[in-house]
Order: C-alpha cells, then structure tokens, then sequence
C-alpha cells in the first residue's frame, strides 16, 4: 500500500471516519431501514405508536429533572405553591453570584481544567506509544487501566488525604487536579490509543521519509487527524473532574472547595432556601448537559469505556 | 538497501520515542495509584488515627483492625445493606435499561433523538442526581407528596422511614444508572445478525418468541457485563447516601463504602478505615476477574 507524503482529502476523510467509527458505529444512524420490520399497512401507525410511548416515557423519566430547573426559576416566595404556571424569573441565580457560591464555582472551573490539561499533555504521548508499539506488556497496561478505574475512590482518599497533610496539598486547587489524574489519565490513555490506530501509520512514514522525526511527525500528522477524538477525550476529563463529589468533599475545606460540595453546604448550612439551591443545582449541571449534546456521538464511548468490547 | 538501513532506523527511533512517550504516564501512574494502594495496605495493619499520629509505624499487631472487623457488628450490617442495595438497584436497572434499549431501537428518527436525552442521568454530576432526588423525597417541596395529598391519599417521607429508606435509595440509583444497561444493549441490538430473525419470522415465529430465542441469547453476554460493571461501581455510591439519608435512619442505608468513609473522616480511625477499604478492593478486584474470566476487553486488532 502506497501513500503520498502530501495526502489528498480523501484520504484524511477516511481516516476521520475511521477514526470515529468505534463511537459513530455504537448508536444506530438515525433513519436506518430496519430489514426485519413487516412492510404491513398498519407499520406507519405502530412505529408512531412506539415513538409516542418513547416520548411519553422520556417525559416521565425526565420529570424529576425538570422540577429542579422550573424550581430554579420560580420566584424564592413561591416554592411551595402548587401553581404550575408562573413568572420565571433568574432572581436566585443573581443571588448566587454575588455570595460565595460563584468562587466555588471558579474553583471546579479551574481544577476541571486543570487536570484535563495535565492528563492530556501526559497521556496523549502515551497512548500514541501504546497505539503504534506492539510490545508485550500491552495487555498488562489494560488491565491496570482497568483497575484504577474500578477501585473505589475511598481507597484513594485515604491515603491522599494523609499525604496531603503532610505536603500541605489540602484545600489546594493544585492537589486537587493532581488526585484527579487517577481515573483522568486512564481515560485519556484508553480512549485515545483506539483513536491513534485508526490514523493509518503509513502516513507518519511518509512524513518521516519526508525528514520529520518520529514525535514531529506524530504532531504534524497524526494528532490533526486524531483531533476530534482528542477534543471528546477532553471534554469527557473536563465533565468527569467537573461532577466528582468525594475526592473534593474530602481534600478541600474552604479556599479551594468546588461547586458541588457548595451545593451541599447549601443543604447543610444555610437552611432550606429551595430556590437557591435548585439555582445552584442547575448552574453545576448546565456545562455537563450542554457538553452531552455537543459531543453526545463521542461520549458513548467514554461512558461505556472498558464496558464495550473493541 | 538504504531504505533498508532507513527502515531500521526509523525502527529504533520510534522504539526510543515511543519509551520516552509512554514513560512520564507509567511514572504518574505509578506514583498516583500504586503508592496509594501500597500506602493503604500498610495502613491498615497499623492502629493509625488522629488521636495516635505516632502509630504509623507500629505493627507489633498487624491484623488487629481485621480481626476487630469480624467482630464488629455495624460493619458486618453494612456488608449486607451493601449486598442489599447493590442487588436492587442493578436489577432494577438492567431491566429498565433493557427495556428502553428494545423500545428505542428502531429505524424512527425521532426515536434517534430521544436516545441522547434518555442519557442525561447518568451524565448529570452525582451531586445534582442526589439534589433531585432529595427534592422528590422531602415532603415540603416534593410534587410527589403534594399530588399524594391532593389525592387523598398523603405518606410520611420515604428517606425518613427506615422501611423505605435503602428503597428510596435504589430507586434514585436505579434511575442515575438505567443509561448505562441502555446505551449497552443499543450497540449490541446492532450486532444481532439478521437474517435467523427473518427465517424465524417466515416460518411464523411471533414478536415474543424472535426476542426470547433469538434476540435475548444474543444480549445474554451484555447484559451479564452490564449487571457485573454496575455491580462493581455499585460499591462506590456515595453522593446519593450522603445527601438522601447520610446513612440513617440510624444505619439502615449504612454501606460499607460509607462505614468507611465514616470510620476514616467523622472519627479519624485511618488504620480501621484503610482495613474497611482493603475488603471493598478485594470484592471489586474477585467482581473484576470474573468480568476477565468471561473473556471481555481483549484486545482485538485485525491490523496486527
């Protein structure tokens, strides 16, 4: 097989869906023709029949997380009216600006990309080497991939959180992106192995005949078409630091605690202000609903990461 | 030949490169997941805690916090309210999982769109599933109560009734998690061959009978991984328990993930807590290789 070193769109094209087909190819193209489906006059109404339960089922699913937003935009005086029509207003999502809620809120902005920016710049390299070198202790890298991502995070913290009085890492942002690392790396490291082997390595030989050496030529080459697959891997390490609890529950106190554990402070300290809370609520899980339907095609992959056999 | 000598090169370059790539991971790695787990084995068999920072080292008796585990009546309990609501709360939800995945999967495009936003529990953050669920489980403020009451037929809060409470639970569990049995069964109703499914039609098989024959052997294995990852995560629950029940009423939603958490961070009995972690590692490491005995993540690459 023959590549030119300048490779026409084409074939950029199909190493990009190569690239994407482990996620593409998980859910099913909308539109596909279903081979088994009878071809029987009454089809129309029963598929009909089928998306209406779908919908009315989504409704019922997703009910109790439409309560929190609508309770988020009622106005603080009337949480507990049973009215179901009122004036929406954003009064407790200004208050919770102005009180301490959006420093924590900073803090998960900070620490989130932070640890992505870490695991990306130690992974990436990592799974390019692990994706184009055929060596022995393959599967035993796996395995230990597979193993940080099972144990429970109480078996981490312990330890952490005892270092961590010693070293002074408590309550830091620092410390915190560090201790994300543990299920952060192993995610950049197996999604993205699989994203290098589909970038045909042809390619990058051709680059090196053409004078790049092996890691300029991974960045030229392989890394722009591995792109998108990159940018699902850090949005997925963004989200995954984003919603952790435990870890920051237990490593911070105050300078550096995120906004979910706010959330609980809130719940915990400051009675029960419903309507701030539910504002908060929805602030913390806004950038993680946005992210899922931008990248939802990719995500599957990475929620399912070691469940789908590939 | 020089291409020969070239190719060599090239060889030896990229073994280079691709050791210096992969050695700053292996070395985080290392330092991040293998000290801890070393750290917490040697902790446990010491009587390490906030009142006694000098026993870090003392390990005249190594096994006390493990003898003093089998003795100990409140984490015995918890082992079996772990048992109990692991059990649950995967059952329910691979069967949930399962029969949304049957119901989704078709050509419809409308049934394409509904399957992301079927996702969003499982990706919201755990804290905001736990908010939602406390809001639905408060009296005060729930629409469930209110539309009790409005029908007559009003009950106390099922968080604060110990009958209910690991129940409550579940249920939230179940309903963070069903996404995941879900997207599974989606991708391997995918792979179902066809063509059994058409002769099985043709010689009158009914709807029921195609998928209790021919479609369900074919997810069997799925459904197996499925219940056996969300069994091992499982173990792991903790914003849910926290924010719902913080283990009570008393300790019936007490798991021992959250004993754990309980002995290392309200009483600072770090030793005890390390022995508590040790036995959750066991029991995820025994669910682990079983999921390896069953042959899954092998690494396939036709290319090689």
């Amino acid at each position: 097989m023959t590549h030119s070193a300048n490779p026409t769109y084409d074939e950029l094209e199909r190493a990009q869906a190569l690239a994407w087909s482990p996620l593409t190819g998980a859910l099913p193209a909308a539109g596909a023709a279903d081979p088994v489906a009878p071809a029987q006059p009454w089809r129309f109404a029963r598929r009909h029949a089928r998306a209406a339960a779908a919908l009315v089922l989504l409704l019922v699913l997703m009910f109790p997380f439409l309560w929190l937003v609508q309770l988020a935009l009622r106005p603080e005086n009337d949480v507990f009216s049973d009215e179901l029509l009122f004036t929406p207003t954003l009064a407790s999502f200004a208050g919770l600006l102005q009180g301490n809620f959006a420093r924590s809120f900073g803090n998960s902005l900070l620490v989130s990309t932070l640890s992505t920016a870490l695991s990306l710049a130690i992974g990436v390299p990592a799974a390019y080497a692990l994706a184009r070198w055929n060596f022995k202790a393959r599967s035993q890298v796996a395995l230990w991939i597979l193993v940080t991502r099972m144990a429970p995070p109480i078996a981490f913290t312990i330890p952490f959180f005892l270092a961590y009085r010693w070293l002074g890492l408590q309550d830091t942002v620092i410390g915190l992106a560090i201790v994300y690392l543990t299920f952060n790396l192993a995610i950049v490291i197996w999604l993205m192995q699989t994203f290098f082997e589909a970038v045909p390595p042809a390619m990058e030989e051709a680059a090196y005949i053409d004078g790049c050496g092996v890691w300029q030529a991974f960045w030229r080459v392989t890394l722009p078409l591995a792109a998108p697959g990159l940018a699902a891997t850090a949005v997925l390490c963004f989200v995954f630091s984003w919603n952790d609890f435990f870890y920051a529950l237990i490593l911070t106190r105050t300078e550096a605690i995120t906004a979910p554990v706010a959330i609980v402070n809130f719940l915990q300290y400051e009675g029960w202000e419903w309507s701030r809370i539910a504002a908060a609520g929805t602030l913390v899980m806004a950038p993680v609903v946005v992210f899922t339907l931008v990248v939802r095609k990719w995500l599957v992959q990475g929620l399912t990461a070691g469940g789908l056999k590939d | 030949m020089s291409s020969q000598l070239m190719a060599a090169g090239w060889q030896a370059e990229r073994r280079r490169a691709f050791l210096l790539g992969l050695a700053p991971s292996l070395l985080v790695l290392a330092v991040i997941t293998l000290v801890p787990a070393v750290a917490l084995l040697v902790a446990s068999l010491t009587p390490l805690s906030l009142t006694d920072p000098l026993a870090t080292f003392r390990f005249d008796d190594p096994l006390v916090n493990y003898r003093h585990l089998l003795e100990d009546k409140r984490f015995i309990d918890s082992v079996g309210t772990q048992l109990e609501l692991s059990v649950s709360s995967v059952t329910l939800q691979v069967a949930l999982g399962l029969g949304i995945a049957l119901l989704l999967h078709g050509p419809s495009r409308l049934l394409a769109a509904t399957r992301a936003a079927f996702l969003i529990p499982m990706v919201l953050p755990p804290i905001v599933v736990a908010l939602i669920w406390k809001i639905l489980y408060t009296p005060d403020i729930s629409p469930l109560h209110r539309a009790a009451e409005a029908l007559g037929v009003p009950f106390s809060s099922l968080i604060a009734n110990p009958d209910t409470a690991l129940w409550a639970i579940s249920v939230a569990d179940t309903w963070q998690w069903f996404p995941f049995t879900m997207l599974m069964v989606l991708a391997a109703l995918q792979m179902v061959p066809q063509s059994p499914i058409e002769a099985a039609r043709l010689d009158g098989a009914n709807r029921w009978q195609v998928f209790r024959f021919i479609v369900l052997p074919h997810l069997r294995p799925v459904l197996v991984v499925c219940a056996l990852f969300r069994l091992i995560d499982s173990f792991k629950a903790f914003p849910l328990i926290y924010v719902l029940t913080n283990g009570g009423p008393g300790t019936v939603t007490e798991v021992t993930n959250y004993y754990g958490f309980v002995q290392a961070f309200n009483f600072s009995y770090w030793g005890y807590a390390s022995a508590i972690a040790m036995v959750i590692l066991a029991g995820v490491f025994a669910l682990a290789a079983l999921v390896g005995r069953l042959g899954w993540n092998h690494h396939h690459d036709p290319q090689r």
